[in-house]
């Protein structure tokens, strides 16, 4: 089974760029294949409604109000409670 | 110091000569060992980087070549100067790290970091080596104006450190506003409108009426929507540029798709690019992390990590067809916008805080800045261009001038530009000036303890 995961930023390129290949490191590891995407958060509703998300990383502020898991990724950017937010989503990628 | 800076600027030159694609493998390559990385992976990063370089080049053609002719029979026909194109952010950060200036940002913003961490002037460890551009792009507009690489340094350095003082300034309010503990955003581009906009916002706080009056932000985000979908905004603003150059159909939907293909393009290139700095990223916060663990610091992060909040994406939404209002109608204005159009969240995100998420207070305090940053735009759009040719983006020359809103609206960017251009004095005082609130900061300003 593919997961597959958006990860949502300020301009759906920086820090979920960054965030991107750490998900791929976790999934790697977890023996869980994954197909990411990145989006900016001004265009991650449209994202969502077309497509079958399991599950949502964000790396900034998300208000949208969305029927997926949000997890906030901001710790892996800034590196305080890092380990934490790979726990999280770990536990959703071997869902 | 200024001898080996001038060693360092002579073999920089040599590399510099080689054009940012070649450049920059190198040097992030060497950066990376330096870091630590291992040499497979320092040499893959510093591939990308050059990867990436060709192919924001490639659509900086595209987008030139195009927009370009399109805007000089607009103005032949209508009489609308908007003859300066704004090819937005990536290309401006690609200009900026394939500059002089550019290949030596990382080390200097980091050691001026360490320093003013190690003289107690700044609380905040800056790990967003990507936008170590902002100050790299300062330094190369001042290397052109002043034809000197050393004064290019000088003033990426000062405009390194005002942006810490900055962020330690304002890591009270945006830790409160945006519930983000023990973090700071020294961002060239957000935090340079905090000083303008906390008087602004005082000055609203005193009009009775004004005061009271804010907005929805789902109603602005249901009605202006489009504005935060480039690919939607490209191919509009192609095809009505199109048809105002007075083209034949065929030719405006040809520029509609063209700059709507250039919308979507042109982050996909600079992601090429991110990914190849992340790992000399990654290595550079472990670093530091691990150097100041024992101090009470604020790691400093992208203004984008802010820019998700309902107010900040509402704002910058009503402000696109604002801005391209003002371009219109405000008399000397040369500046077309266009490729920084769907990045104005990051104009707003640190005025937001200052508000407290009024959206009709932050479109006032928005609309005022990017009058005044058109002007400034217009008046550096011809260094911008000459950093554009020096650092070999080779887009058809004398063809047209470009700038960007970020950073060529910069009113950072500008006072230090301009700044470096009355002389060495001007430019000591503001960094003399920068130290003395950096220490006064330090000591007067704490974030809120409940938050950490």
């Amino acid at each position: 089974m593919k997961k597959k995961v958006l990860i949502v930023c300020g301009t759906g390129i920086a820090t979920s760029t960054v965030v991107n290949e750490k998900i791929k490191n976790l999934a790697k590891k977890a023996g869980v294949k994954v197909d990411i995407n990145q989006a900016k958060v001004t265009e991650a509703k449209r994202e969502i409604e077309n497509s079958n998300y399991d599950f949502l990383v964000t790396t900034t502020a998300f208000s949208y109000k969305v029927d997926l898991p949000v997890i906030n990724a901001t710790a892996m950017i800034s590196g305080i409670g890092e380990e934490e937010v790979e726990e999280k989503i770990i536990a959703k990628l071997k869902e | 110091m200024i001898e080996i800076l001038e060693v360092l600027a002579g073999f920089f030159e040599i590399l510099t000569n080689l054009g940012a694609s070649v450049m920059l493998p190198i040097v992030i390559f060497i950066l990376g060992i330096l870091f630590g990385q291992k040499i497979g992976k320092a040499f893959h990063s510093g591939l990308l980087i050059g990867v990436g370089f060709i192919g924001i080049n490639l659509i900086l053609d595209l987008l030139v070549g195009n927009l370009g002719p399109a805007a000089e029979a607009m103005v032949e026909r209508f009489g609308i100067e908007l003859g300066i194109i704004d090819v937005g952010w990536p290309a401006s950060a690609a200009i900026a790290f394939g500059s002089q200036v550019g290949a030596l940002i990382i080390p200097i913003a980091l050691g001026v970091n360490i320093i003013m961490i190690l003289f107690k002037l700044t609380k905040t460890v800056n790990v967003d080596i990507w936008n170590f551009w902002h100050f790299a792009f300062t330094g190369a507009l001042v290397a052109r104006l002043t034809d000197s690489l050393v004064w290019g340094l000088v003033a990426a350095g000062i405009n390194a450190a005002i942006v810490l003082v900055m962020a330690d300034w304002t890591a009270p309010m945006v830790q409160d506003f945006y519930d983000i503990p023990n973090i700071s955003l020294p961002h060239g581009f957000s935090a340079a409108y905090v000083p303008i906009a906390i008087p602004l916002n005082n000055l609203m706080d005193k009009i009775p009426g004004l005061r009271e009056i804010d907005a929805d932000p789902e109603t602005i985000q249901d009605k202006f929507g489009i504005f935060g979908q480039p690919i939607i905004m490209g191919l509009i603003l192609g095809l009505a540029l199109g048809i105002l150059a007075g083209y034949g159909a065929q030719e405006v939907l040809n520029l509609g798709v063209t700059m709507a293909a250039v919308m979507l393009l042109f982050p996909r290139m600079v992601k090429i690019l991110m990914e190849g700095l992340t790992p000399l990223s990654e290595a550079a916060k472990n670093f530091m992390k691990e150097k100041f663990e024992d101090r009470e610091i604020y790691i400093g992060l992208d203004s984008a990590i802010a820019i998700g909040h309902a107010s900040a994406i509402s704002t910058a939404l009503i402000l696109v067809p604002i801005t391209i209002l003002l371009a219109v109608i405000l008399p000397g204005n040369s500046v077309l916008p266009f490729g920084d159009l769907a990045s104005l969240p990051f104009l707003v995100v640190m005025i937001i805080p200052i508000t407290k998420g009024n959206i009709f207070r932050s479109t006032i305090i928005g609309t005022l800045v990017i009058a005044v940053g058109l002007y400034i735009s217009t008046g550096l759009a011809e260094l911008h261009t000459a950093a554009a040719h020096a650092a070999n983006f080779d887009f058809p020359e004398g063809a047209a001038m470009i700038s960007s809103l970020i950073d060529g609206a910069n009113p950072l960017t500008w006072i230090l530009v301009r700044a470096t251009g009355l002389g060495a004095w001007a430019i000591g005082l503001i960094g003399l000036l920068t130290m003395a609130a950096g220490y006064y900061i330090f000591r007067n300003y704490s974030a809120r303890d409940d938050l950490a």
